[in-house]
């Protein structure tokens, strides 16, 4: 008995104009694919990895995952922050293995005890001294570039990182229509007030994808479309450039149950009070900007079907330090990631389906999707 | 005696090394001068690249800690003691006078080789 071909759903010659194509399914699940994105994406790209506050003073570390590289990113004596590839020189065994610590004086590999000193030079290994031809520079550890922006250190793996600005500020100001619009929000001066971590079983563009659209809103989002009634209307904040989604009439703050937030970041303006901003800086960060707060996901892609997202809530430094409850605004935006992150786990689902060969459709309030998908293509060929 | 270098290029919490019969190690601890032998006496590894804390340096690769006024180790990883020697200041210029090698003499007499220059 055959299993009988059905033959794949072909939509890509004419589809209606209401409609446009999405990536094929085994964009989302082929090991191929993914490892081209990681060489050509997300180690070509400046890559949001750590919020600088929580490395607060020299000797703390974090490793994070950066296409295919472990990186270690941690705090000098001099103040500034460093990255590395978290790789022993001598015979390559990982040298941090913790995804956060802090050393009193310098990273040591457990294998042969090769000593680095916090600024990446060798220091110290047995047998060196009779080794006076083994310049400790040149087999220090191998840097990566870093740069800090909003509070948070951003890493590039290239050779030769692209523009900051034209890229990761780029993204921000085609988004607001202008640089200066995230300015207001102090990004750099709040301070932690939560932090959730979400083990999404979806492939990261499954999750940009979700972020960039808001067709969904009204029937998986509840809690957000009661604060943020024009949702329902299917449009995201990112269809439009400079557009900040309006809270409801009786809706007080961004909080679960539209209740009073919290106090209003000082440099945030009138035009932008009242409002929700959301900006996908490719490829891996959502900032959502709201007046009392703002909400930071970090993603880090593990597998083709497999995302580590971190998102951040920053609140002013007092609202944090008077410790005010900040529970019915987290919560708001906990719901939406949960919601959001099941849906992109029921879509990873069906990317091998025969259903699914040829991709699905963007309707015109998802068209949008499209340029992330050119984007993606671009890169990886 | 070993020519070390010009005090002014050893301040408070630096340290070289020097080439005697075997290497030295010479501290700066807080403006007082040690001598000892540079190699770790549990691995070998450049005491004068390890870590000065007031009278005693850890070494760089396993926390051994040796105390510079005697060289004693001042627990595990290492269980020998180092040698120290005697360091000299004239005219502005650091010397060390090796002590007798391993073996030879008393080692661990507990002179006080500290050389104040404060």
């Amino acid at each position: 008995m055959t299993t009988g071909e059905i033959a794949a759903f072909d939509q890509g010659e004419d589809l209606p104009e209401s409609l446009k194509g999405t990536l094929p399914g085994h964009y989302y699940t082929d090991p191929g694919i993914f490892r081209a994105e990681q060489a050509a994406i997300f180690e070509t790209q400046w890559f949001c990895a750590v919020l600088a506050a929580d490395l607060d003073k020299a000797g703390r570390f974090e490793t994070v995952q950066v296409g295919r590289e472990s990186v270690l990113v941690a705090r000098g004596r001099d103040g500034a922050v460093n990255a590395y590839l978290n790789v022993c020189r001598h015979r390559g065994a990982r040298l941090c293995t913790e995804e956060s610590g802090e050393v009193r004086r310098a990273f040591q590999c457990p294998y042969h005890a090769w000593t680095y000193s916090l600024d990446g030079k060798l220091i110290s290994a047995p047998n060196l001294t009779s080794m006076p031809d083994v310049d400790r520079a040149r087999f220090g550890l191998h840097r990566v570039h870093v740069r800090e922006w909003l509070g948070y250190v951003w890493v590039c793996l290239a050779d030769e990182p692209p523009s900051f600005e034209d890229t990761v500020i780029g993204d921000v100001t085609n988004r607001l229509g202008t640089p200066d619009a995230i300015v207001g929000y102090q990004v750099a001066d709040l301070k932690l007030g939560r932090r959730i971590e979400y083990d999404v079983k979806a492939n990261w563009k499954q999750i940009v994808e979700n972020f960039m659209e808001c067709y969904h809103c009204a029937t998986i989002h509840p809690e957000l479309t009661e604060v943020l009634p024009e949702f329902a209307d299917g449009l995201a904040a990112q269809y439009f450039v400079g557009h900040g989604a309006e809270f409801g009439q009786d809706v007080e703050g961004f909080t679960v149950d539209g209740s009073a937030g919290l106090e209003r970041i000082p440099g945030v303006n009138e035009e932008q009070d009242r409002r929700y901003y959301a900006i996908t800086v490719r490829p891996t960060v959502f900032i959502n900007l709201v007046p009392d707060h703002v909400i930071f996901h970090r993603m880090f892609p593990l597998a083709p079907d497999r995302t580590l997202v971190r998102c951040d809530w920053l609140y002013l430094p007092e609202v944090v330090d008077s410790g005010a409850d900040i529970e019915r605004s987290v919560e708001l935006f906990h719901r939406v990631n949960q919601q959001d992150f099941d849906a992109c786990e029921r879509c990873q689902l069906a990317m091998d389906s025969r259903s699914y060969k040829d991709g699905g459709v963007l309707v015109p309030s998802e068209h949008h999707i499209g340029e992330f998908h050119d984007w993606v293509r671009e890169y990886i060929g | 005696m070993i020519f070390v270098g010009e005090l002014s290029e050893l301040p408070p919490g630096e340290s070289v090394r020097v080439q005697g019969e075997v290497a030295i190690a010479v501290f700066n601890a807080d403006g007082e001068l040690f001598a000892i032998d540079d190699t770790c006496t549990h691995q070998d590894a450049s005491l004068s690249d390890g870590w000065l804390e007031d009278c005693a340096v850890e070494c760089p690769l396993h926390a051994a800690c040796f105390d510079l006024r005697t060289g004693r180790p001042s627990g595990p990883p290492a269980k020998e003691p180092v040698r120290t020697h005697q360091v000299v200041v004239q005219d502005g210029a650091i010397y060390v006078r090796e002590s007798a090698p391993v073996g030879s003499a008393a080692l661990g007499a507990e002179a006080a080789v500290g050389e104040a220059v404060r």
